[in-house]
């Protein structure tokens, strides 16, 4: 945990907004309401994640790149 | 549109249309909230809906909403060998068209009295001393507030309203299944909703085809949350496989995450009720959650205008709703999550195994909740399934 919280404000993850479907399974994973759906895309809050990767597990689409 | 109102309703999803409509019914002033431009789409769902509820429910469903009448569902075991056909009133259903069911029910809600805006965004909500009393939204650029005596969080998968409001509703990996759905025309359907279960082709999941029309089909793969790889891997790679799907063309793509275990442990706090898939109140075997939204959102409507208009909308007097929604419905639930639990920890060959001895008969009383017949029938055959199944018994 101390790792990842170092890591606040560095950004692991990468949203393709062209792969999106805006379902918002992203968003309902995110234990730190990083992520919010603007009804078509996904608006992510970099300074707010932790780096866990849940949302590019989450994703149906693949959507989300999490570089480990 | 008002500063104060006795309910507000975040997500015009057939859980909030249908707390509202109730809502306004009872006499509260209502405003039911959402964020797409246009309600219902886009559609997030499979689109199967058991005909059961409509009496349930008191439900009309107009025939413009209606893309295919299904007799029954038929399931298949991971090697294809066997087949299994279940036609009773519990498998008899619809699969819609949620763009215009949805709109349809928002608009029933309009109809008794709420007032509904659409492209609409809540982004917080208000709380003073400790109770939610209101939300901040942005409505199409404008920003506005509004207050209210109860505030239904209606929002769906996402469920960022309760957590705004300090309730832990976060989806977890574990419980929560995450589907991809193509719709497809050229795939040849009867009127008969398909499930394959398959650990390689669904981890903790399954595959469906729930049939639109003659040619077109909601065509998808819904897995667990820690399985390995996305769920579109998994559904192109079945369609890939399938002869059936070559000439198929995809017209829309639809997905989402399904909470598959229980229900929040918590549905109501000190102004706030919480309801449907944003309550993970979603049926843990198929991950049907439309119809088990409206009758969430049926109860928590009448509750929140009753209190609204007793003026107290404490925790302790919003329990109301869930506890009539406990009673209820919790039991089945359950019950139904033992058996998702059970089957989770059940590889290819004891599906297989379990499909080859057992009759339709046999399939249909398990999937009605009548474990013990089955669950004694299957341990003669494969005793070494004892341990798992003895939670059924
Ligand atoms: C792939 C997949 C297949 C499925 N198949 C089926 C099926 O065949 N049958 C079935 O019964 N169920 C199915 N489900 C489940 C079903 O879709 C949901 O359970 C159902 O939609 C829940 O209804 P709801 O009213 O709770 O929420 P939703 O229908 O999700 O509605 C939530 C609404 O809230 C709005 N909203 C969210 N946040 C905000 C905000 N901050 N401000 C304003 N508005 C907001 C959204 O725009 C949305 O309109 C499936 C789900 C998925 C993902
Ligand atoms: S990595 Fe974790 S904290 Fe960051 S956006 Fe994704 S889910 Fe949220
Ligand atoms: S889960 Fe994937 S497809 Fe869905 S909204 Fe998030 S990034 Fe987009």
């Amino acid at each position: 945990m101390f790792i990842i919280e170092e890591l606040k404000g560095v950004s692991l993850i990468k949203i393709d907004r062209h792969r999106c479907i805006y379902c918002g399974a992203c968003v309902g994973v995110c234990p730190k309401l990083a992520l919010i759906l603007k009804e078509t895309f996904v608006e992510y809050d970099e300074k707010k994640c932790i780096n866990c990767g849940m949302c590019a597990k989450a994703c149906p689409m693949k959507a989300i790149d999490f570089k480990k | 549109m008002k500063a104060d109102y006795d309910v507000i309703v975040v997500g015009a999803g057939p859980g909030g249309s249908f707390a509202a409509k109730k809502a306004a019914k009872a006499g509260a002033s209502v405003l039911l909230i959402d964020r797409r431009k246009e309600l219902g789409a886009p559609v997030r769902c499979g689109e199967g809906l058991g005909s059961h509820w409509l009496d349930e429910l008191g439900l009309k469903v107009s025939p413009k909403a209606i893309s295919a009448e299904i007799s029954g569902s038929v399931l298949y075991s991971p090697n294809m060998k066997r087949e299994v056909k279940i036609q009773n009133p519990e498998t008899r259903g619809y699969v819609i068209d949620r763009k215009v069911f949805d709109k349809d029910l928002a608009i029933d809600a309009g109809r008794a009295g709420a007032e509904v805006i659409a492209k609409t965004e809540v982004y917080e909500v208000i709380k003073k001393d400790g109770k939610v009393c209101g939300v901040k939204a942005n409505c199409a650029g404008d920003k506005f507030e509004a207050n209210c005596k109860v505030l239904i969080a209606a929002d769906g998968g996402e469920s960022t309203i309760a957590r705004m409001a300090g309730i832990d509703s976060t989806a977890t990996l574990y419980d929560t299944d995450f589907g991809i759905e193509y719709e497809m025309v050229n795939v040849d359907c009867q009127d008969l909703i398909e499930i394959y279960f398959s650990k390689s082709a669904a981890p903790r999941g399954y595959v469906w085809v729930f049939p639109k029309g003659k040619d077109v089909a909601n065509v998808g793969v819904g897995i667990g949350g820690l399985e390995q790889g996305n769920a579109v891997e998994y559904l192109d790679r079945f369609i890939k496989n399938n002869k059936r799907f070559e000439g198929a063309q995809t017209v829309a793509i639809k997905g989402g995450l399904i909470p598959v275990g229980e229900p929040l442990k918590e549905l109501v706090a000190d102004g706030l009720m919480i309801v449907g898939t944003a309550a993970h109140q979603v049926d843990p075997i198929h991950g049907g959650g439309m119809a088990l939204a409206m009758e969430a959102g049926g109860i928590a409507g009448e509750v929140a205008a009753k209190c609204a208009a007793e003026e107290k909308t404490d925790k302790k007097s919003l329990y109301e709703y869930e506890s009539i929604w406990r009673k209820k419905v919790g039991p089945k639930l359950m019950r139904r999550l033992r058996l998702r639990k059970v089957l989770e920890k059940l590889d290819d060959n004891d599906f297989n195994a379990i499909f080859e001895n057992l009759t339709d008969k046999d399939l249909d009383e398990l999937i009605k909740g009548d474990y013990k017949p089955v669950v004694q029938k299957v341990l003669f055959k494969r005793p070494q399934l004892l341990k798992v199944l003895s939670a059924l018994l």
